[in-house]
């Protein structure tokens, strides 16, 4: 039991695992026998399997802070796993300041979470289900962020993938919410795809000065850096491609421009589900991954322009569709990829620390964000339309409170937690000495503005102004617009789906009391303990993160000086902090002054009245719907071009000709089986002439056999 | 041993085997074509004896005393067989003749492709 003793690392996501495994095997038959005793004790254990890694993750956390920060990398070995020669990749968790810090966040932010969705599902049909994905999740995110080695942080990063899609489908019998799983999943595909190319280009590079490694483990990331820059140090074009590879796999798990559009699809989820995967954790996966691998990234200045100009991009193409959108979780969905995008920013410019810092202020008040809104479905019964909100401050004070904490904390309140992360990004990346890092600082900048305003418009829409829902007309008088069709009207042929009469009739048949439609009688009720518990819990670092692990303290924990050489440095401009601080003012202000009187007249239900760029901005600016009519047209294309020609002229070509040349052959064989004995007998002799010839003409030294 | 030399009794067991060989290839009676057979099989014995009998320093395992009767041994497997083929054989040959009344082997082509 030494000092770097870290045994009990493995816990950390064996815990879950456990969780996972009582969830899938047990609950079911708990909540049949038990009843409500059996839900509360599956929700306990839940909760119980999530924050105990916390527990663990904290001891860890303490334990690093006092090494030596030279020291801070330990490897726990758990079992053997590939055993090549010249190759191993064993089960093995690295433990070090970047992987404890995510562990804190995943595990820390998952288990107000869960026990946020102890509330928010409480009704639920599938709760155990539900838990048992949630918690494979936690596994599948712990083993992403303490792998040991590439390989394996490929399985927690597929395994993110499972979860996420399982969870978006988790009212899978919703034609829509499926078709969104699906959209999920094929997007990761796509970004899969680089990322592996990108993992076997390493391989490739690095199996090749493999033998100065003594045991093979070189892609384990405890020898990996050496090995980078011995191996890429003479071919910085490796770099770039390995890099730029990886970043399309960061892409489409991290939601970035060419791959963003599953991420709002992501929203037909449950909200917890949105608050933990697809907001606080799993999309952050590609920042991660970015500051794990940061040698490859460092290397190679022409990925880090490309990174930090998509991540502008992003950012702001992102925040403008924001401003169109009227369900309160798009909302939040678009703001998530920008934020995203700002992180990408750092990322490119070098200030691997800084997007690490807004992956973390981010988890705190985006989940709670996600939370808040959440809060605020349950209350207008399941209704997300911010056109039906309205003055709801009055109702959910707890709510109100804490979205006020969240909101100031993302549109960058000075001193908050997101004005200390976005000015140590929007400082690397206008300090920067590349001219497209630069440029992409000053747009992070203006994204920035935007996004107080939109941010602004959500909360005032939500919780000033008229209540909205009162001029709403008895429900059941006109259901499109309380309840947009979810789906086309054709049955399902394996009764899988419902059809939207069943869904309504679903609906109309949901038991508990507050599943009601929403009218003008509604009442809005604050959410019970579980789920204001979290919010609070949530706020408080949203408030305070800035303070706690801004001034460098965060960049000094996970890149101490001299220990990981080479971050670029910054110098951000004096003026920074000043237009930074005033452009989010601004936009708080001007954002508050135009939505907190109500729902401005161009932004009504009749979408024909909309200015025609709000309008452009509520379709996405037709990226997806161009983007899935030419994938579906294209994809119907290649696989017409392959049905029609490339099968029948190739595969059926191949196959019948093997057949008709067996045929030919027969036929010309059969002649020699005339039905006479004595023929064979004759070909026997032949034979046995033929073979008795040979052996003596060898044997007499005139061949060899 | 003797004075008969041992290319004297190859010679005979070419000319025995030469024998079954043409019969087999030229005659239509599956009577005689079984003859033929076991001329080939006996021409077989007597070399194969004429070796036991004259070089016994090449039978196979002789390091292991396995010199004395093996190739004779081998003479008594190759009789039990051709003994038991003739037996199954006939009967074949019976129940075609029953068949088709005639013997004929060109006429045993029903396999023919």
């Amino acid at each position: 039991m030494g000092d770097s003793d870290f045994s009990y690392v493995p816990w950390i996501v064996f815990t879950p695992l456990l969780g996972f495994l009582f969830q899938a095997l047990l609950g079911k038959f708990l909540i049949d026998r038990l009843g409500a005793r059996g839900r509360w004790f599956c929700g306990f254990a839940a909760v119980l399997v999530v924050a105990f890694p916390f527990l663990l993750g904290v001891a860890a956390a303490f334990k690093l802070a006092g090494m030596a920060p030279a020291m801070r990398g330990t490897m726990v070995t758990v079992a053997p796993w590939i055993d090549l020669v010249g190759f191993r990749a064993p089960l093995e968790f690295y433990v070090d300041p970047l992987s404890i810090t995510m562990v804190l966040v995943v595990t820390g932010v998952g288990s107000l979470i869960h026990l946020y969705a102890t509330g928010y599902m409480a009704e639920d049909a599938d709760y155990p289900r539900f838990f048992t994905y949630m918690n494979l999740f936690i596994v599948a995110m712990l083993i992403l962020v303490l792998a040991g080695n590439l390989p394996l942080l490929f399985v927690g990063w597929e395994g993110v993938g499972l979860c996420s899609y399982l969870l978006i489908g988790f009212w899978y019998k919703d034609h829509a919410n499926a078709k969104a799983a699906n959209k999920a999943f094929i997007f990761n595909r796509v970004g899969d795809l680089g990322f592996v190319l990108g993992l076997f280009l390493l391989f490739c590079v690095l199996a090749r000065s493999a033998g100065s490694v003594p045991d093979g483990r070189f892609l384990s990331f405890d020898l990996i850096r050496v090995q980078l820059v011995n191996a890429i140090g003479a071919n910085p074009g490796y770099a770039t491609a390995i890099a730029l590879l990886l970043f399309v796999g960061a892409c489409g798990k991290s939601a970035q421009f060419p791959l963003y559009s599953w991420l709002p699809d992501a929203m037909a989820g449950p909200t917890p589900v949105s608050a933990l995967i697809h907001a606080a954790t799993m999309v952050t996966a590609g920042v991660f991954m970015l500051n794990r691998m940061y040698p490859v990234f460092q290397a190679s200045p022409v990925a880090g322009g490309v990174i930090a100009a998509i991540g502008a991009f992003t950012a702001l193409f992102a925040a403008l569709i924001a401003f169109g959108q009227m369900d309160i979780k798009k909302v939040l969905a678009f703001s998530t990829v920008s934020q995203l995008g700002f992180m990408f920013v750092a990322c490119g410019a070098g200030a691997y620390d800084a997007g690490m810092f807004h992956v973390v202020t981010h988890a705190f008040f985006k989940a709670l964000l996600f939370l808040g809104a959440g809060a605020v479905i349950h209350a207008m019964a399941h209704n997300q339309d911010l056109r039906n909100y309205g003055g709801l401050r009055k109702y959910l004070p707890i709510t109100f409170l804490t979205v006020m904490a969240g909101f100031l904390a993302i549109a960058g309140f000075p001193y908050l937690a997101g004005f200390a992360s976005k000015e140590e990004i929007l400082g690397s990346a206008i300090g920067n000495g590349a001219v497209v890092v630069r440029i992409s600082g000053f747009v992070a900048l203006f994204t920035a503005f935007l996004t107080a305003v939109y941010m602004a418009r959500l909360a005032g829409l939500t919780f000033f102004g008229a209540e909205r829902w009162r001029e709403l007309p008895e429900p059941h008088a006109h259901e499109d617009q309380a309840l947009p069709a979810l789906m086309e009207d054709e049955p399902d042929p394996n009764r899988f789906y419902y059809t939207a009469a069943e869904l309504a009739e679903r609906e109309a048949h949901a038991a508990h009391a507050d599943h009601h439609e929403l009218g003008p009688e509604h009442k809005p009720h604050e959410a019970p303990l579980s789920m204001s518990i979290p919010l609070i819990a949530l706020a408080i670092p949203s408030l305070l993160a800035g303070f706690i692990l801004g001034g460098e303290r965060l960049q000094n924990w996970l890149y101490p000086a001299g220990v990981k050489p080479g971050l670029l440095g910054w110098d951000a401009p004096p003026w920074l902090p000043w237009v930074s601080g005033a452009a989010a003012l601004l936009g708080i202000a001007y954002g508050l002054r135009t939505y907190m009187k109500g729902l401005p007249a161009d932004q009504g239900w009749d979408m024909g009245k909309w200015n025609p760029l709000r309008r452009l901005s509520a379709d996405q600016f037709h990226y997806d719907a161009e983007l899935m009519a030419g994938m579906s047209v294209g994809g119907r294309t290649v696989g017409l071009a392959l049905s029609k020609g490339f099968d029948p002229l190739f595969v059926d070509g191949t196959v019948n000709a093997t057949g008709y040349t067996a045929g030919a052959l027969g036929l010309m064989l059969r002649k020699l089986q005339s039905g006479y004995v004595r023929f064979y007998a004759l070909t026997m002799l032949i034979g046995v002439l033929a073979i008795v010839g040979y052996l003596l003409y060898a044997s007499k030294g005139g061949a060899s056999l | 041993m003797n004075g008969v030399p041992m290319a004297a009794y190859l010679l005979l067991g070419l000319v025995l085997f030469t024998i079954g060989v043409v019969g087999v290839v030229i005659r239509r009676s599956p009577i005689v074509i079984f003859m033929c057979i076991e001329l080939m099989l006996n021409a077989v014995n007597l070399t194969t004896l004429a070796f036991a009998r004259y070089l016994p320093q090449f039978v196979a395992g002789r390091e292991r005393g396995h010199t004395a009767v093996a190739g004779e041994m081998i003479v008594i497997f190759i009789m039990a067989v051709a003994a038991a083929e003739v037996a199954v054989g006939l009967g074949i040959i019976m129940a075609i003749f029953r068949l088709r009344d005639s013997t004929d082997i060109d006429q045993m082509n029903v396999l023919r492709g």
